[in-house]
């Protein structure tokens, strides 16, 4: 489903990804860990082509994300993207947060949209913050907002990009626990975060990044248990011994 | 000092005449230079290649000119060149040229003053560049550059005093003119020159503090 050949990404004379090589398939749900600075996040936003690639290869269901010839607006309605600051827009309602995107790009109706949102806003178990404003709700709940809004263009993949490294640990939990409602349903996900709790119990794939690069690759149980880079293991040490 | 004199009842009606003059000079110019000025500050935003670097050039120019010059300059030196106007038009256009480049300046840190990560959730769920600008961008901007814009605008009705130099026939003209018959007319009239210009300036600063407290 979505695919890195030999992907390269330099800004300037920095190389923040270095030779990427990955398959995702579709279902699985792939947990990016790695020290900060890794190219995690970069990798992840190569995705949807909020970063573009120098060189190499990322297709998507066969489309190539960085060809002129691509529609973008197009390719970005199937991948749905929860950001670490939330990014609800903060002048429009909850409801309006999840309904605009639907309304403008798949042309649905107000009401059609509506009706959708509802649907995701129970589902994340907010439906009584509909016509509130997102400064009125919780870390948890924006949060919460942003993952129905991405749910609401029915999408065939989900982004997360560090979604409970901003949120008070309280909170993270709630979060959690729609994003594994979520992998259990079969969605597509790609999530970066050090939440190592949520990637032993929900992942299908652990990769370990650092210094741009993919260094390990592997199922949780096997990488937790017994991580083959050095690197890796003192990342896990240093996280998991505190 | 001649109280009675200076604000006999012909006075006090050609004052009036002048201030509507005022108004009528600044109203159109601030319709006309904030319509212009959210184009050139959005352009300039927008980052289109060459139009922005112009409008940048255009900006940067008149921003640094004073306004007296660019009034001067629109009215005796445009006619050299084949272009001649109406006192009246001759004004409205230098303010419009003047604020619309202050203007733009405003819009453009408006839009600038938006989080990144606005544009990036809007743009991830495949909203085209141009309605994340009008639908996420631009409607949070513009309630930011309420309180800039308000107080452009006071110093563009303010600033209409200096057609005086192209005798526009606004308030502080048709003041001068009252004055100048009787020295002990002096003190009155600019008193209540001065008073009609703070109402109105003092009434769009309330206004402004009421749209500012009602988005906060």
């Amino acid at each position: 489903m979505i695919q890195f050949a030999a992907v390269n990404k330099y800004y300037g004379d920095f190389h923040v990804l270095k030779d990427i090589n990955l398959k995702i398939e579709k279902g699985e749900v792939v947990v990016v860990i790695g020290p900060s600075g890794s190219g995690k996040s970069t990798m992840l936003r190569c995705i949807n082509r909020l970063e573009s690639i120098t060189d190499g290869k990322l297709t998507i269901n066969n489309t190539e994300v960085n060809d002129k010839k691509t529609d973008i607006n197009q390719l970005r309605r199937n991948i749905g993207m929860v950001f670490q600051h939330f990014n609800l827009y903060p002048h429009k309602t909850v409801l309006e947060n999840i309904t605009i995107a639907p309304i403008m790009v798949l042309k649905q109706t107000k009401e059609e949209a509506e009706k959708t949102a509802m649907y995701f806003l129970e589902k994340v178990g907010i439906p009584d913050k509909a016509n509130s404003y997102p400064s009125q709700l919780s870390g948890g709940q924006q949060q919460r907002v942003a993952i129905a809004r991405g749910l609401a263009m029915k999408p065939d993949i989900m982004l997360f990009d560090e979604p409970t490294s901003a949120l008070d640990p309280e909170m993270i939990g709630e979060v959690l626990d729609v994003m594994k409602a979520l992998a259990k349903e079969g969605m597509t996900m790609v999530v970066v975060t050090h939440e190592m709790g949520f990637a032993k119990e929900v992942a299908d794939r652990i990769i370990f990044m650092d210094h741009g690069q993919i260094l390990e690759q592997a199922k949780p149980a096997e990488f937790y248990a017994n991580p083959k880079e050095e690197r890796a293991r003192l990342f896990l040490s240093r996280i998991l011994n505190h | 000092m001649d109280f009675a004199g200076a604000l006999s009842g012909d006075h006090l009606k050609f004052l009036f005449n002048g201030f509507m003059v005022t108004l009528y000079i600044a109203f159109i110019s601030i319709v006309l230079s904030f319509i212009i000025g959210i184009i050139i500050g959005t352009l300039r935003y927008a980052k289109i290649p060459v139009i922005s670097k112009v409008l940048a050039l255009i900006v940067e120019t008149i921003r640094n000119l004073p306004l007296l010059l660019i009034i001067f300059f629109t009215y005796f030196a445009l006619p050299e060149i084949g272009i001649k106007m109406s006192i009246t038009a001759a004004a409205i256009t230098a303010l419009t040229v003047f604020e619309s480049a202050m203007l733009s300046e405003i819009v453009r840190s408006g839009l600038n003053s938006i989080d990144k990560g606005q544009i990036e959730a809007a743009r991830s769920s495949g909203l085209t560049y141009i309605q994340t600008l009008s639908k996420i961008v631009m409607p949070q901007a513009l309630r930011r550059m309420v309180p800039p814009i308000v107080s452009q605008f006071i110093s563009l009705l303010k600033d209409t005093s200096l057609a005086v130099i192209i005798a526009l026939p606004e308030l502080m003209h048709n003041a001068q003119i009252i004055y100048a018959q009787n020295i002990n007319y002096v003190i009155p009239i600019f008193i209540l020159v001065s008073v009609m210009y703070f109402i109105v300036n003092y009434g769009l600063s309330l206004i402004a503090r009421r749209l500012e407290s009602r988005q906060a």
